[in-house]
């Protein structure tokens, strides 16, 4: 697994800042900021972080759907933000996406046939031996052949959200960014639709991008887990370290915040006071000092690098761990 | 614990469209003690929404009917209540707040206003007097700045706050009873935590009851006492929250339950339930879970079995009740 897929470097996306008639002093805002990471070859990477986080817009980034203020997406020796046209289009057929809502991501106008030949057509695959193509996926997904000439609103949700996997699949890709695949679903259905990207990437060994904001999800699916705050990529590691040991006080207190199906466990809870900042105004500094338990007169001042601070993987951005005594003291306070 | 606000019984709403008659909530019957919280746990289409806005007699409008049943509310049956009798109690005795808090506020209007309406509608009081309430009420659930937040409007606010003002709003009069129709689903997490804490808080402070309709069971663990599991416009179980989670009898709770991912668990593969929802067109004609049951039998598919306590008090809807044993 240690085979780069795709290398992410110094992501930016900057929306707004343009100046305008009506709008002489434009706020720009800071979607992603500076985000870099990795992808391994056959592994599920997980990316958490509540809304506005950039979460979704470093997918479509990846994409190539959004264009990148700054920051290279780099697969197979090529930096995919600089092709554009019929070479950009060449490279993105081995990209694929899965949205959240399954319901707008079909067209209502075409069969699951017409649907799930549509990506042969656009990259102008030939069209030989189509039906049995279709077949092959919509057995796949576990849907049946006879499937293939209804339209999208005969499904239900679940079953929509396996016709768009389907789609996925047609062109054989090596990467998949999943966009909150499962959360337009009921939790019994959602159930079905992981188990079926588990199998469907052993089979295929096929690579995803999981980006969700429910914790226990990215938790079940991922191997390695980022978590993302106002545009930062805050700390990345494996599942296993990330959940059972997390360092970053934000990733602390979403993972206490999340409510646990049992009953019978009463957690201790970090949490946060106030909102979220708005990402055109970030703060100085670490942007989660407004929040943050822990905060030192350097958090306003420096932005910490995400690094990795023990050399085990265990990547984090926050001043809490660079050594000094002010944050040896604070993490001190913080274990007892 | 003894006394109940709210006593539903035998509830059936339906909804009338292209002729066709479609049975939301059929046949639903539960009870809510004063200051205690009841979920009603499922997944869309079972019904529980449909069954918290008839309490709140809410259908008018739509082509929702209650067509049988009733809803004791102390002396007066909602469900043939006139509409001058429930403008007197919604807002007021029961109040409610919805998923979206920002299709929930009027966005022309400012805070205060909205704030007001309700206190000098139900409480009889001078404006001035009603300001000073709303102020309070925003101080209550943690607002910062309540008196500016009174002149602004609803785009200013973040979706924490705006459902931190609706909670404000509900409670200005003090209900007996609060309706929360997935509450937190729309927020963040970490906001999610901050509004379960409040609402907890008040509940403390002003021994309302709270009906909570949700289909996290993560939020109904943290928050019930007591709930109530639907499926298909029908309760399927209804156990105390301990009981409910150590030991669910019904399959589809069980179902529900083995099949969330839980954090720091590790399964290769999660339970699932196999199959949809059914849709009021293959409705089937014996118990409703049949089709997706792994226990189903013969007579599951001819006769819809009634929700009744086994040996043990516990109340579900299944035939396996009397096969005894089914783990």
């Amino acid at each position: 697994m240690s085979d780069v897929l795709v290398e992410v470097k110094n992501l930016k996306k900057y929306f707004g800042g343009k100046k305008s008639l009506f709008n002489r002093h434009p706020d720009t805002v800071k979607a992603v900021d500076n985000v870099s990471f990795e992808i391994y070859k056959g592994e599920t990477l997980g990316i958490v972080g509540e809304s506005g986080c950039g979460k979704s817009t470093t997918g479509k980034m990846i994409m190539n759907l959004l264009e990148p203020t700054e920051g290279s997406v780099v697969f197979q020796g090529k930096d995919l933000t600089e092709l554009t046209g019929q070479k950009g289009r060449a490279a993105r057929q081995k990209f694929q996406m899965i949205f959240q809502d399954p319901y707008a991501s079909l067209n209502p106008r075409m069969t699951v046939r017409q649907l799930l030949t549509e990506p042969f057509k656009i990259h102008g695959i030939e069209k030989k031996n189509e039906r049995a193509k279709v077949n092959k996926l919509l057995e796949l997904v576990g849907l049946n052949a006879y499937h293939a000439d209804r339209y999208p609103h005969e499904f239900s949700g679940g079953q929509r959200q396996r016709i768009v996997i389907a789609r996925a699949l047609a062109l054989n890709p090596d990467l998949i960014v999943a966009d909150e695949p499962v959360s337009a679903l009921d939790v019994s259905i959602q159930s079905q639709i992981l188990n079926l990207m588990k199998k469907l990437q052993r089979e295929l060994g096929l690579t995803y991008l999981f980006i969700a904001h429910d914790l226990s999800v990215v938790e079940h699916i991922s191997d390695r887990v980022g978590v993302m705050y106002l545009g930062n990529m805050v700390e990345l590691t494996d599942k296993k370290s990330l959940y059972r040991e997390p360092l970053h006080p934000y990733t602390q207190a979403l993972l206490s915040a999340v409510p646990v199906a049992d009953p019978t466990v009463k957690k201790q809870r970090v949490i946060l006071k106030g909102d979220l900042p708005s990402p055109s105004d970030p703060p100085t500094g670490c942007v989660f000092h407004t929040r943050c338990p822990f905060a030192m007169t350097q958090c306003k001042q420096n932005k910490p690098v995400l690094q990795d601070i023990r050399g085990d993987q265990h990547f984090v951005a926050c001043h809490l761990y660079n050594g000094s005594a002010e944050s040896e003291a604070k993490l001190k306070k913080q274990i007892l | 614990m003894a006394e109940k606000v709210l006593d539903v019984v035998d509830l059936e709403t339906h909804f009338i469209s292209d002729g066709k008659v479609v049975k939301a909530v059929d046949g639903v019957s539960f009870h809510l003690y004063k200051g205690e919280t009841l979920g009603i746990v499922g997944e869309s289409g079972s019904g529980k929404s449909v069954t918290s806005l008839s309490v709140m007699q809410l259908l008018r409008n739509t082509p929702g009917k209650i067509v049988g049943g009733t809803i004791q509310f102390g002396t007066l049956d909602i469900a043939h209540a006139s509409d001058k009798q429930m403008r007197k109690i919604r807002g007021n005795q029961i109040s409610m707040i919805f998923q979206e808090p920002m299709t929930s506020l009027n966005p022309v209007y400012k805070i205060g206003r909205q704030l007001t309406e309700g206190i000098i509608l139900h409480k009889n009081v001078s404006k001035k007097e009603a300001t000073q309430r709303a102020q309070q009420m925003l101080e209550k659930v943690g607002i910062p700045r309540a008196k500016q937040i009174l002149n602004e409007y609803p785009h200013q606010l973040s979706g924490g706050m705006r459902q931190r003002v609706m909670i404000a709003m509900a409670m200005a009069c003090d209900p007996e009873i609060l309706i929360a129709d997935e509450p937190t689903t729309a927020l963040d997490v970490t906001i999610q935590a901050q509004i379960l804490e409040l609402m907890n808080e008040l509940r403390e402070t002003s021994q309302t009851s709270i009906l909570m309709i949700t289909h996290d069971l993560g939020v109904v663990a943290e928050m019930c006492d007591r709930v109530v599991v639907m499926y298909a416009g029908q309760i399927v179980e209804e156990a105390p929250i301990e009981a409910l989670f150590a030991q669910p009898k019904h399959p589809y709770t069980q179902g529900l339950l083995a099949s969330i991912p839980k954090l720091g668990e590790e399964v290769e593969e999660l339970t699932s339930i196999s199959g949809t929802v059914p849709t009021p067109e293959t409705m089937p004609s014996g118990c409703r879970f049949e089709p997706r049951c792994p226990y189903a039998m013969a007579r599951c598919k001819e006769q819809n079995p009634v929700l009744k306590a086994d040996e043990d008090g516990r109340v579900y809807r299944c035939w396996l009740q009397e096969e005894g044993s089914h783990e």
